[in-house]
């Protein structure tokens, strides 16, 4: 399954993955896949499947228990904590609880990829406006998440996690909280991004979004992962990135 | 438009408190460093004068008023034998005529002879600098066995004060490392504290990619921030207090900067808070820098 790794870059590649958390049993266990660059993938399976800390793996957030991580061509547990510090800057992420400043404003809050990276703060005035006008969220610019709706926090976490154009996309249950119109929406800014490159993970329960977008589908079951790519969607038109699979 | 580093901003927990804490720290801090400076200077003043030597007065008239004459110089016997004996002294002499005259000299002109006034014998007495003679025994002795003997009473109390002083200097550069020592602690607990209500913050910072160098100096600077303000009304709550001790002690004679303490030394105080910042910046700096690493 996995190819030759000097002539295909992958963004992300799992070796033999297991993984668990301090207490408890394997979440997941031994897994084998890879992301190709621009490639968009559904991340399914019922609550409790191991889904986030699939996705905690790939931001870093904690490492395997068991196996290889590899991201951007490079093996996780080797590298130096700047390097990781600059694939990390590479990565944007939504979280299933969001995860907002509740300091800042919807403004300071999409801001922060933006500052860390130490980006011009009149560019940053550009970009955010006009990101958050494009989820709708114009007017809430100056609220504070505690005033903003769970959809309208959603779709700033969303904001944040895209505002610097990462070149891994990975959304926990992005649109669990937004009308069927607003998810598709959102939806089609991951698109958006997919088309200029960006490889997106997109983990989510609707499989109404699913059955739409069509894109291949990685299952997780059991602590194993299943990939199942939709023949009757036709993949090319919604995105160019390669697919991978067995 | 929010401060650029608003990130770090989420907990004031410790805004007011940080300053206060440095405030109290540097007011102690340079009232005694003041303190002892001053008792240093005023030491090294008294030092010049305890010389390596002390004079021993033997009366040639009695209370009357009556010459004394072969009794002067039984006394001056018993007087060199009680001090050539004592521990720490290293030679005693009578001076002669001579030196008398060249002593006197300033004040009664070279040409007076000296026979004709009512002056005392003198004994001059060299003393090991290192390890002097117990005065206050010496003192004894010669009161009981020379009634007519005196030894110059304010050298005594004076070497006490030195050693007292010496002591006291001591003891507050012992509390000067205190204070150092619990300023290290207060910073890296309340840095600890801060890092831990911040937790979420700083791990959401982490994943984005910033880097350890990077929060830790947001918080090295701002504590670097918060203990300047601290010291700097600290320091200038304690200079007065010292301006005004010094004026106690010493009155308004030549000016404050040339005897109290000089003016060198208020710089070296002033450079005190500037001490404690740098301690709160090195101390955060570390305190965060190792509360990162349990972030992968
Ligand atoms: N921090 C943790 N410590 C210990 N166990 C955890 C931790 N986080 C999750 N788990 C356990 O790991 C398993 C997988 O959790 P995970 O959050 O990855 O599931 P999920 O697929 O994202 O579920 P959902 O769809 O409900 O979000 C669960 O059994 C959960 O109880
Ligand atoms: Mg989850």
């Amino acid at each position: 399954m996995t190819p030759n790794e000097s002539i295909s870059p992958v963004i992300a590649e799992f070796n033999g993955v297991s993984f668990r958390y301090k207490i408890g049993t394997d979440v997941l266990k031994d897994l084998h896949f890879s992301l190709a660059p621009g490639s968009f993938h559904f991340l399914t399976g019922e609550s409790g499947a191991g889904k986030t800390s699939l996705l905690s793996l790939l931001y870093m957030d904690h490492l395997p228990t068991k196996g290889r991580v590899r991201l951007f061509g490079q093996t996780v547990d080797s590298l130096k904590r700047s390097e990781k510090a600059q694939i990390r800057r590479q990565i944007g992420v939504v979280f299933q609880d969001y995860r907002l400043l509740n300091h800042l404003n919807a403004f300071d809050n999409v801001a922060l990829p933006l500052r860390i990276i130490g980006e011009k703060e009149s560019d940053i005035r550009k970009h955010v406006t006009e990101l958050l006008a494009w989820v709708g969220l114009e007017k809430q610019m100056r609220a504070y998440p505690e005033e903003l709706s769970g959809g309208e926090q959603q779709r700033v976490a969303i904001a944040r996690a895209v505002i610097h154009k990462p070149s891994l996309l990975l959304a926990d249950e992005p649109t669990g909280n937004v009308d069927d119109a607003m998810a598709q929406r959102l939806l089609y800014l991951f698109l958006e991004l997919n088309k200029l490159g960006t490889t997106i993970v997109v983990a989510t329960h609707n499989e109404g979004l699913i059955q739409k977008f069509g894109f291949p589908r990685l299952h997780l079951h059991g602590g194993q992962v299943h990939l199942t790519i939709p023949r009757n969607s036709d993949i090319s038109k919604l995105t160019k990135g390669e697919k991978n699979g067995q | 438009m929010a401060n650029k580093n608003a990130f770090l901003f989420a907990d004031e927990t410790t805004r007011f408190y940080f300053p206060w804490i440095f405030l109290l720290m540097v007011f102690i801090g340079t009232l005694l460093c003041g303190s002892g400076l001053f008792v240093y200077n005023c030491l090294n003043r008294w030092q010049q004068g305890v010389s390596e030597s002390l004079t021993i007065q033997i009366n040639t008239y009695d209370d009357n008023g009556v010459f004394r004459a072969e009794a002067v110089n039984e006394d001056i016997e018993k007087a060199l034998s009680i001090i050539r004996t004592t521990p720490g002294v290293r030679e005693a002499n009578v001076l002669d005529e001579n030196q008398m005259g060249e002593l006197m000299a300033p004040w009664i002109g070279a040409d007076v002879n000296l026979m004709d006034l009512p002056l005392p014998k003198l004994i001059d007495v060299a003393i090991d600098p290192k390890n002097p003679p117990f005065l206050e025994q010496l003192k004894m002795d010669l009161s009981i066995q020379v009634p007519n003997a005196s030894l110059d009473s304010h050298r005594i109390w004076l070497t006490q004060l030195v050693k007292l002083s010496h002591r006291i200097l001591q003891l507050i550069g012992i509390i000067l490392i205190l204070i150092i020592f619990t300023v290290v602690f207060t910073v890296s607990y309340t840095t600890r504290a801060s890092l831990k209500i911040q937790e979420p913050i700083i791990r959401l910072v982490h994943m984005m990619g910033a880097k350890d160098f990077y929060i830790t100096t947001k918080y090295a600077w701002r504590s670097l921030k918060r203990s300047l303000i601290g010291g700097f009304l600290g320091f200038c709550c304690a200079a007065p207090i010292l301006v005004a001790l010094i004026y106690c002690f010493e009155g308004m004679s030549d000016s404050i900067f040339t005897t109290g303490i000089y003016m060198e030394q208020w710089l070296f105080l002033a450079g005190y808070p500037l001490l404690m910042s740098f301690i709160a910046f090195i101390t955060t700096f570390k305190s965060v820098l190792g509360y990162l690493k349990r972030f992968i």
